[in-house]
């Protein structure tokens, strides 16, 4: 227990020494979220790639990297927009898009923008004719083909996202230079131009009135740096970067990328300061000097917490790429992995100090876990739960807290088994989730109410959390009621640990489902509507209800008992996962599709080795009365 | 008698039963929509499954509710130790109830506000009337108004205000006005003479019905005896005049009118920023009572509540001038069943854990 205090401790502290400003915790506006670049190049790489971060196959052979961080990758893209085809990072799986692409078929299955661009061009009319078609015309293929184009307009965009800033324009004659501050052959950027155009107004003027051969050297200069920004304005249509806060801290304003600025009219002081601070910070970038991009980088963030301070914590910037970056749920769950593993291993030799370490592995599995959820409630500003993605997470830490209690008190192992199957398989089901996408989104306007989130949800999931422990239980009576039926005091103990967790699971199922009548009372004007998701917790409540009646009456003995609570897993899972199939009801914000073959498949192995188990068990039972 | 009626296995064998129709309720959703499903599976008295009947939800909950009233009649739950599920049943039965008044007694309806303009009426989600109005006066209308129960197809309507007679030719749930291609002849009268009403599949959700009606007008004596038509969302009024009367029908949703008025003065929907995801909507309008007016704001999770009636922020149309805000307004007789019920049960499961906790996970001496 004193090792978990001493590590949150010590999570708390390395929270609190968060070092200066990296370039990935800038903010950035995306899907109505402020996010660092960090998140947000995640984002990005994730849709094209299939991956929060490079791997060797898609990074240019030539330099011994084997890794790259999707926030680097961005900085170099947008930095060398012109080098952009040395990463290979759209990930084609679908043959028939590869062929139709005029691709080669690679086992790495990864292209870069030069082979995709080349395809496309081909299929270009082919696109357009699908593109406005509805999502039910759609066949497999063309979906594939629709995010392959999707991504490849995403990648060019971020590309060419900051040539503004950029140094790309050389002033080659003396008097311009003069007049734009910089010295002789030096590169500067569109944006140091345009903030400085009126320095260059004259000779601008002068330009138009003349005929060519009149024009003067100075004149020549400013018509071939005129034309330059051109060319380079082209690149205008890369505006995926939201970087530059609103000028006024109003919630309803609007981020702008920095090609918007551009063609702006309105560029506010301070939106000018923070832009100015970022093109510093390119170009110490491009240059390779290390302090001055610390110092431009201590500018931004000194700027954005004097004067955007009221529309964004950086704090909760940098906590965010932390969390992105020490992946706690694949820490916490390598130490339900350890835990199991090391149970296993009691069973063979030394069995209490074994156990006793696996408790600890689980407790530290825990510690990551809840914190990794508390650090997620910081940054959103909102309860725990308020997606199916966080519903997962957090019922399964309520799974692995009930049977880490159920350990303190047994101390055999039992709950350390629970513990870790529960927080293995969940987590399992949650990275399937987090693959679909940033998991910090946010949320439709019913669902807009901290209160209750905080109240109904909260509940409602500790309510799905203690059920499944309490089918977990269930299995677990089943197993000992067949290794060892003979031995009645500890399938006694076991017996009335299902029962408690019962009597704990319908108080939070039932409280949960009550609560949800209220606010839906409250928002919706109807306590009940029989709403698919309504009925899905009603039969939650319903089947526990039945359950203890049941053994009360003596309808059913301690082992079908423990089947019906392993049956009640498949109720939760229904109500939990299936309504969503459904696609009916008020509750279907939920994600709906690719789960129905995995809920049948968990339905069929609940069934199976419920039933299993218990006629198994019960026959032993029945020769061991004979 | 009361032994059998207090026996727990009745209520084992009901819930089982419940969650049966529930179940399958929540499944037929998908075909039948939520407002028939919960017609035929929960708020029935018998559900015809096959050819069989079966005991509907209401009928279940009757019986689950008596069982549960008798339960009180255990002499063995009158003690301290069982003090907790005593408790926690008496909340039950509340909640239950709650349920059966609500059931019974509530209403709810639309109320849909224009910007800039006023409404003092709820429209029923379902039901339709049909609305006679003698405008002949210019200080004010008589309204003589037909519920949809008496609309049956050959139905006689009449009323003592009414100078002529009324006949139901047809009652459509879904309907389409389409134009004639041939002239009908003399007996169709008003809008009919160039459109007929079209029967169409009815739709799942009610909202998306378009309801109709076929009236033959008789016993005026004049040219006015015809075939009239009239269908929801008629935007012509078709008037007839009698005697110098001048009659204005009207089939409308179903009119429930206030004593006050609600006029929507803006309606507000905002989008997370760079977003087409909507974060909160809200109407803010002026509750008229007595000709005295009070700002409120209506928006989600935040009704009004006013009159024994709440109002909702339910939804809105966008118009290219103007936004409709459309309110849900309720009126429940139960509604604090649940709060009150839900406190009650919570006690009650609390101090029973309370008690049973040390037995239930005992701490093992090794």
């Amino acid at each position: 227990m004193k090792f978990n205090t001493i590590l949150l401790l010590f999570l708390s502290l390395s929270e609190l020494g968060f070092g200066g400003m990296q370039f990935g915790d800038i903010p950035v506006h995306e899907n109505g979220r402020i996010k660092p670049l960090d998140t947000f190049s995640r984002n990005q790489l994730l849709s094209m790639y299939e991956k929060r971060s490079l791997k060797s196959d898609a990074l240019p052979g030539n330099n011994n990297i084997q890794k790259m961080e999707a926030v680097d990758w961005l900085l170099q893209l947008i930095t060398h927009p012109d080098n952009n085809d040395a990463f290979h990072v759209f990930n084609i799986r679908n043959p028939q898009v590869v062929g139709s692409l005029g691709l080669e078929w690679r086992k790495s299955h990864v292209y870069n923008r030069m082979e995709v661009l080349s395809g496309i061009q081909h299929q270009i009319s082919y696109i357009a004719d699908i593109q406005g078609k509805s999502e039910e015309q759609l066949t497999e293929f063309d979906k594939q083909m629709l995010r392959v184009y999707g991504n490849i307009i995403r990648f060019q965009e971020l590309s060419y996202s900051f040539t503004c800033l950029l140094p790309l324009v050389s002033i080659e004659n003396e008097e311009i230079a003069a007049k734009l501050k910089v010295e002789k052959g030096k590169k500067i950027s569109y944006f140091q131009i345009v903030r400085n155009i009126d320095a260059i107004n004259e000779p601008l003027k002068a330009l138009l009135n003349k005929e060519e051969p009149q024009w003067t050297a100075e004149e020549r200069e400013v018509k071939r740096i005129v034309t330059l920004l051109n060319d380079i304005g082209q690149d205008n249509f890369a505006v995926s970067i939201k970087i530059i806060p609103p000028e006024n801290a109003d919630d309803e304003a609007v981020w702008l990328s920095p090609w918007e600025i551009m063609d702006s009219r309105e560029l506010g002081e301070k939106q000018e300061k923070l832009l100015i601070t970022l093109e510093e910070y390119i170009q110490a970038y491009l240059q390779n000097d290390e302090s001055q991009m610390v110092t431009t980088l201590a500018n931004y963030e000194n700027i954005l917490q004097s004067d955007f301070g009221q529309l964004l914590s950086v704090k909760n910037l940098k906590t965010e790429t932390w969390m992105n970056h020490t992946k706690l749920f694949y820490k916490s769950m390598a130490f339900y992995l350890l835990s199991f593993i090391l149970l296993s291993l009691s069973w063979v030799f030394k069995p209490e100090l074994l156990r006793k370490i696996s408790f600890a592995s689980l407790l530290t599995g825990v510690g990551f876990h809840a914190y990794a959820i508390y650090l997620r409630m910081i940054v959103m500003q909102r309860p725990p739960v308020s997606t199916l993605y966080e519903s997962v997470i957090f019922v399964s830490l309520i799974g692995v807290v009930s049977a880490a209690f159920l350990e303190y008190s047994r101390k055999d192992g039992i709950g350390v088994f629970a513990g870790s199957v529960c927080g293995i398989i969940l987590h399992f089901v949650g990275f399937g989730y987090a693959n679909d996408g940033d998991t910090l989104g946010m949320l439709v306007a019913v669902l807009n109410s901290n209160f209750w989130l905080a109240t109904h949800v909260t509940t409602i999931t500790i309510g799905y959390g203690t059920s499944l422990f309490a089918g977990l239980l269930g299995h677990i009576y089943l197993i000992q009621a067949i290794r060892s039926p003979e031995d009645k005091t500890h399938l006694k103990t076991i017996n009335s640990n299902m029962f408690g967790a019962t009597l704990f699971a319908l108080f939070f199922t039932l409280f949960g489902t009550i609560l949800g009548g209220i606010w839906a009372d409250q928002s919706w004007g109807r306590f009940w509507g029989w709403d698919p998701k309504e009925n899905g917790a009603l039969l939650i409540v319903m089947w526990q209800i039945m359950m203890l009646h049941m053994r009360i009456t003596g309808v059913v003995k301690p082992l079908g008992f423990a089947l019906g609570l392993i049956l009640n897993n498949i109720v939760v899972i229904l109500a939990w996962f299936g309504v969503n199939l459904l696609s009916v009801g008020l509750h279907s914000y939920g994600f709906a599709g690719g789960i129905a073959m995995n809920i049948a498949i968990f339905i069929a192995v609940e069934v199976v080795s419920g039933l299993g188990t218990y006629f198994w068990a019960n026959n032993l039972r029945l020769k061991l009365k004979a | 008698m009361i032994r059998i009626l207090k026996d727990p296995r009745i209520f084992v064998i009901t819930i089982v039963w419940m969650m049966v129709l529930v179940f399958a309720g929540t499944i037929a959703q998908k075909d039948m929509g939520l407002f028939a499903a919960q017609n035929k599976f929960f708020s029935s008295w018998i559900v015809w499954l096959w050819y069989f009947p079966f005991p509907g939800g209401r009928l279940t909950m009757v019986i689950i509710t008596v069982n549960l009233l008798f339960f009180f009649f255990n002499k063995s739950i009158w003690k301290l130790k069982k003090l907790g599920i005593v408790i926690l049943h008496i909340g039950g039965i509340l909640l239950l109830v709650g349920g059966g008044l609500t059931a019974i007694y509530s209403t709810e309806g639309n109320m849909i506000i224009d910007e800039g303009a006023y409404s003092d009426f709820v429209e029923d989600y379902h039901n339709m009337e049909l609305a006679v109005v003698n405008t002949t006066h210019q200080k004010f209308d008589s309204y003589t108004v037909f519920d949809q129960p008496m609309l049956k197809n050959g139905k006689e309507l009449h009323h003592l205000h009414l100078p002529f007679k009324m006949k139901v030719l047809n009652f459509y749930k879904n309907c389409e006005p389409i134009r004639r291609d041939t002239d009908p002849g003399v007996h169709y009268k008003g809008m009919m003479k160039n459109f007929t009403l079209s029967n169409q599949p009815v739709a799942k959700e009610d909202n998306r019905n378009r309801p109709g009606i076929l009236l033959e007008i008789s016993g005026t004596g004049t040219t006015t005896d015809g075939i009239y038509g009239l269908f929801l969302g008629q935007s012509i009024p078709q008037s007839i005049t009698v005697h110098n009367d001048l009659f204005e029908l009207a089939f409308r949703r179903q009119r429930t009118y206030l004593p006050f008025s609600i006029e929507l003065i803006d309606f507000k929907k905002v989008l997370h920023p760079g977003t087409n995801m909507a974060k909160s909507y809200s109407s803010e309008v002026n509750l008229i009572e007595n000709g005295i007016g009070k700002k409120k704001l209506i928006q989600m999770n935040e009704p009004l509540r006013h009159g024994g009636y709440t109002f909702y922020q339910a939804s809105f149309m966008e118009g290219q001038h103007r936004e409709t805000t459309v309110l849900a307004a309720v009126k429940n007789y139960g509604r604090m069943f649940p709060y009150i019920s839900s406190i009650i049960m919570c006690i009650g499961l609390l101090f029973h854990l309370c008690i049973k906790m040390p037995d239930l996970f005992k701490r093992k001496k090794s």
